[in-house]
């Protein structure tokens, strides 16, 4: 057994607290791994790399690194499970789908090998990370995988010259506000990730089945007493608001560039774009509540985190967990933040000065506490959309109850539908 | 008319199956009446050479056996017992501390067994024909041998496919090609519309099987597929219909006025307004599809300036939008039209191209003692250049129909991520208004991996297409037309 000093202490406790025969044999033979990250990645990647290799200097490594958006991470893996990179980056709503066709590694059962190497345990590492990062990780109890970033949501940017922060708490100060400057709030409503927050807020709730069907709740009444008939209500008087801008999903970089907006709901990738237009007056915060009969409700939104995930039909499976931790673990996070400006996980990375003189990673913070994991199937999206859409051209008569219930029943019908 | 081309229909079916009969009586007159050496081919597949001293051919028809025999047992045996039940054995797993490695058991894959089942099919297919050729050749030697005449050596064969069998050497790639690149892919998605592969069912962590007809009743209102599935698929289907005959017929037309103005005597500078719309078939598609799609798109510049002079206002008091913006991509009616209309600007440069060529072959005579009678330039137009257009370019616009059938490129840059509906029952089939059957298709299996459905829809497109292209080459080829402009 031949193992650095740095790991040997940590490996010689847990073998004995384990009481197994840990052995893992500084082979001759090169361990082959492939790696997938996203473009802007690779750089960073390569640099985490060579820091992997030197820790672990006594093996001989050959990793190969690819590139592989974390949006479209899933697209690629399923076309071919067994082709895919041994470790790959993926943004968390694709978990579901990547477990249910078996594309993910249960790190659980590696958790004995990843003590032996990594010093230290599965449950080290969920500890060092943000609670609810690791609960999006986790599908039917079992950890999946490491989160990597935890920006992955929208909050609402405004422009503080002429939206006070008072005004930013409620959408009925924002949309006046906005309405005495002369601009406008924009937000996507035609996308089932922005429109959810709503619903989310109300204390709607969406989940999946293990057969990959959507449970959805939408069409009734709410834990919080809430009816699903009056969030769309809410939405369509905020729809139809002369200051309301709806934006197409995509375009709102262009519609934040055009200059007619004075607050946006967006995310940290909109950061620049927004520091751009809004000049001095660029400030963010948590989404703002709406207006519920006489009671006004905190908007939710759906949270995402990026992953770094292992392929479970990685032939080195147990150096391709190993693998994964390292690029995700509380000096990669940093580097991770230093170079891109990405939200940590890391609990320890998070408090840092650097992360909390951001303001949009400080504004996505504080809207993780109303934050929802966004867990819906394939037949989610589209339906979704369609609803969004109806509420951002007024389709659907604010004043029908009946028409209301009739559109949320049909979004039902269409989101629970059986996966054939 | 009608009854001709039945007749020619008929005759080349019939003609097609007693091919195949005559191989089959030949083949069954050399097994029996052949000699000993001929019946040892059907063993042995170089025996008959051998006999006759085709020794190289004997040779090549021995390795030829030993390789599908490895084949067969090498290969092909690992897959096709399992065809009947596409595979049972799930993967499993056992963790090695030692290596770091999983230890795997020898799991099926479903996908790869169906490939690779078809594949043998096809192998063995050809290897059948093969056999029965060479008992069939092995007696025709055997006869040549009685009769005294002279036996081919290896060398004079190979020559031969220089000369009189050159058709055979011309043909063989690319019969390869087709069978390996189209054909297969073409039986495995047929095979594929008959399993449950789908999002559930993927390999290799889990495995698909047969599920008979059940994908084709669920499309055709078996229900069980998607709440709406049969709703959106009419709707889609009417869509792509209407976008076929419009799309073909107004880029024909505008194309042949373009180029009858361009070749007109009073046009200046001809060359220059040709080589101006042939800069747009130089332009990549998707760059001016894309570049197009934001022009028009609800905050793209072409509503901006409409709201700047006042026609989004004008049409908002009209009645004709509700929205903020002209939906001029996003809105169904809206888009249906500018999807045409920008066809139009993408296509008519091509068809232009061709009619042009055309009329520069228009027969001069015929047109000279029109006028010389006395027809005017739009008698000329109807009765003389527009037949023999159609006459010449009918074909193509058959093609061409066909192919706007499938026209993905246009309506899929046009409208992806730019046009959302707004009617809910279509999105709960994740259909949209301005989807053709093709770009439905391709959301179906991209997004939601629904393979089996896919391929179900590939095969009704590939009916619905090879019935209409039947239908018209038969109509417009066919008769004695091509007599008239000899």
């Amino acid at each position: 057994m031949k193992l650095t000093k740095k790991v040997l202490a940590p490996v010689m406790a847990v073998a004995m607290a384990a009481s197994s025969s840990v052995c893992v044999s500084a082979a001759d033979d090169t361990i082959t791994l492939t790696l997938w990250g996203a473009e802007e990645d690779q750089d960073l990647l390569k640099e985490l790399v060579a820091k992997f290799e030197e820790t672990y200097s006594d093996f001989k490594f050959d990793i190969q690194i690819g590139v592989e958006s974390e949006s479209t991470a899933k697209d690629t893996i399923l076309t071919d499970v067994e082709a895919a990179a041994d470790v790959y980056a993926f943004a968390s709503d694709q978990i579901y789908d990547l477990v249910n066709a078996g594309a993910l590694a249960n790190l659980d059962e590696y958790d004995e090998a990843f003590q032996a190497v990594a010093g230290k345990s599965i449950a080290d590492v969920k500890a060092a990370n943000s609670e609810s990062s690791v609960a999006a990780a986790t599908v039917n109890d079992s950890f999946y995988a490491f989160p990597m970033a935890g920006d992955n949501s929208y909050f609402l940017y405004y422009d503080s010259s002429i939206v006070s922060p008072e005004d930013a708490q409620s959408w009925d100060t924002l949309l006046a506000a906005a309405e005495a400057g002369g601009k406008k709030v924009g937000m996507t409503l035609s996308s089932g990730w922005y429109n959810a927050g709503f619903f989310y807020g109300a204390g709607f709730t969406t989940d999946l089945n293990e057969d990959g069907t959507t449970v959805m709740d939408w069409n009734g009444t709410s834990a919080s007493g809430i009816t699903g008939v009056d969030v769309v209500k809410s939405m369509l008087n905020i729809a139809g608001n002369a200051s309301f801008q709806a934006v197409a999903d995509g375009d709102l970089s262009n519609q934040i560039a055009a200059g007619g907006l004075c607050a946006v709901v967006s995310g940290t990738w909109d950061a620049s774009a927004v520091q751009d237009a809004f000049g001095d007056g660029y400030a963010a915060c948590k989404l703002p509540t709406f207006t519920v009969g006489d009671q006004q409700v905190q908007m939710g939104s759906a949270f995402g985190y990026k992953f770094i995930g292992v392929n479970a039909y990685a032939e080195n499976i147990g150096w391709a967990a190993v693998l994964a931790e390292y690029l995700t673990n509380e000096e990669a996070q940093v580097a991770r933040f230093d170079a891109r400006q990405i939200g940590p996980t890391n609990l320890v990375a998070v408090e840092s000065d650097a992360v909390k003189a951001n303001l949009a990673i400080t504004a996505v913070i504080e809207q993780s506490e109303f934050g929802v994991i966004q867990k819906v199937g394939g037949k989610y999206w589209d339906p979704a959309q369609t609803f969004g859409e109806n509420i951002a051209q007024g389709k659907i008569p604010a004043d029908d109850d009946a028409a209301i219930q009739e559109a949320l029943d049909t979004l039902v019908e269409g989101v629970t539908a059986p996966v054939e | 008319m009608a009854n001709q081309s039945k007749d020619t229909a008929a005759a080349a079916v019939s003609g097609f199956f007693k091919a195949i009969g005559g191989f089959f009586s030949s083949f069954g007159t050399a097994a029996a009446k052949g000699d000993a050496f001929v019946k040892l081919s059907l063993l042995w597949w170089g025996a008959g050479y051998a006999r006759r001293k085709q020794y190289v051919k004997a040779v090549i028809m021995t390795v030829l056996e030993v390789a599908l025999i490895l084949f067969t047992f090498g290969f092909a045996m690992d897959y096709v017992p399992k065809f009947g039940t596409l595979g049972t054995v799930k993967p499993e797993k056992v963790f090695n501390m030692q290596t770091m490695k999983n230890e795997w058991n020898d799991y099926d894959n479903s996908f790869q067994i169906l490939l690779f089942s078809l594949f043998s099919f096809v192998v063995w297919f050809a290897a059948f024909v093969v056999w029965m050729k060479n008992v069939v050749n092995a007696y025709a030697l055997q006869k040549k041998a009685e009769a005294g005449k002279h036996i081919n050596t290896f060398k004079e064969d190979l020559h031969s496919l220089k000369e009189e069998n050159f058709h055979i050497t011309l043909l063989t790639l690319p019969v390869l090609g087709v069978v390996i690149f189209t054909l297969i892919p073409i039986l495995l998605l047929i095979l594929v519309a008959f399993t449950n592969y789908d999002q559930n069912h993927m390999p290799p962590t889990s495995l698909f099987s047969w599920v008979g007809i059940n994908n084709f009743l669920s499309l055709f209102g078996g229900g069980g597929l998607t709440v709406s599935f049969g709703y959106s698929f009419v709707r889609v289907l009417g869509w792509t219909l209407v976008w076929a005959f419009f799309s073909t017929f107004t880029t024909y037309i505008g194309g042949i006025l373009l180029s009858l103005l361009l070749n007109s005597k009073k046009t200046r500078l001809p060359k220059l307004w040709r080589t101006l719309f042939i800069v747009t078939i130089a332009v990549p598609q998707f760059v001016s599809l894309l570049l197009v799609r934001n022009f028009f798109s609800n905050g793209g510049i072409v509503n901006t300036i409409c709201s700047n002079i006042g026609l989004t206002g004008f049409l908002r008091d009209a009645g004709l939008v509700s929205t903020s913006y002209i939906p001029f991509l996003s809105a169904p009616g809206w888009a249906h039209v500018m999807i045409i209309l920008i066809n139009i600007w993408i296509g008519v440069p091509y068809q232009m191209l061709i009619s042009t060529g055309v009329l520069m072959n228009l027969p001069v005579d015929q047109l000279e003692s029109a006028r010389v009678d006395g027809a005017t330039p739009f008698q000329i137009f109807r009765k003389i250049t527009m037949p023999y257009l159609l006459f010449v370019t009918g074909p193509a616009l058959v093609t061409d129909f066909v192919k706007n059938i499938n026209n993905f490129n246009v309506i899929y840059l046009l409208t992806e991520n730019v046009y959302t509906t707004t009617n809910q029952v279509m999105a709960n089939s994740q259909a949209k208004e301005v989807d053709l059957l093709v770009t439905w298709l391709f959301r179906l299996t991209q997004d939601y991996y629904n393979y089996k459905m896919a391929s179900v829809i590939g095969i009704v497109v590939f009916i619905i297409c090879a019935i209409f292209t039947l239908v018209a080459f038969n109509r417009m080829i066919k008769g004695d037309k091509e007599g008239t402009y000899q």
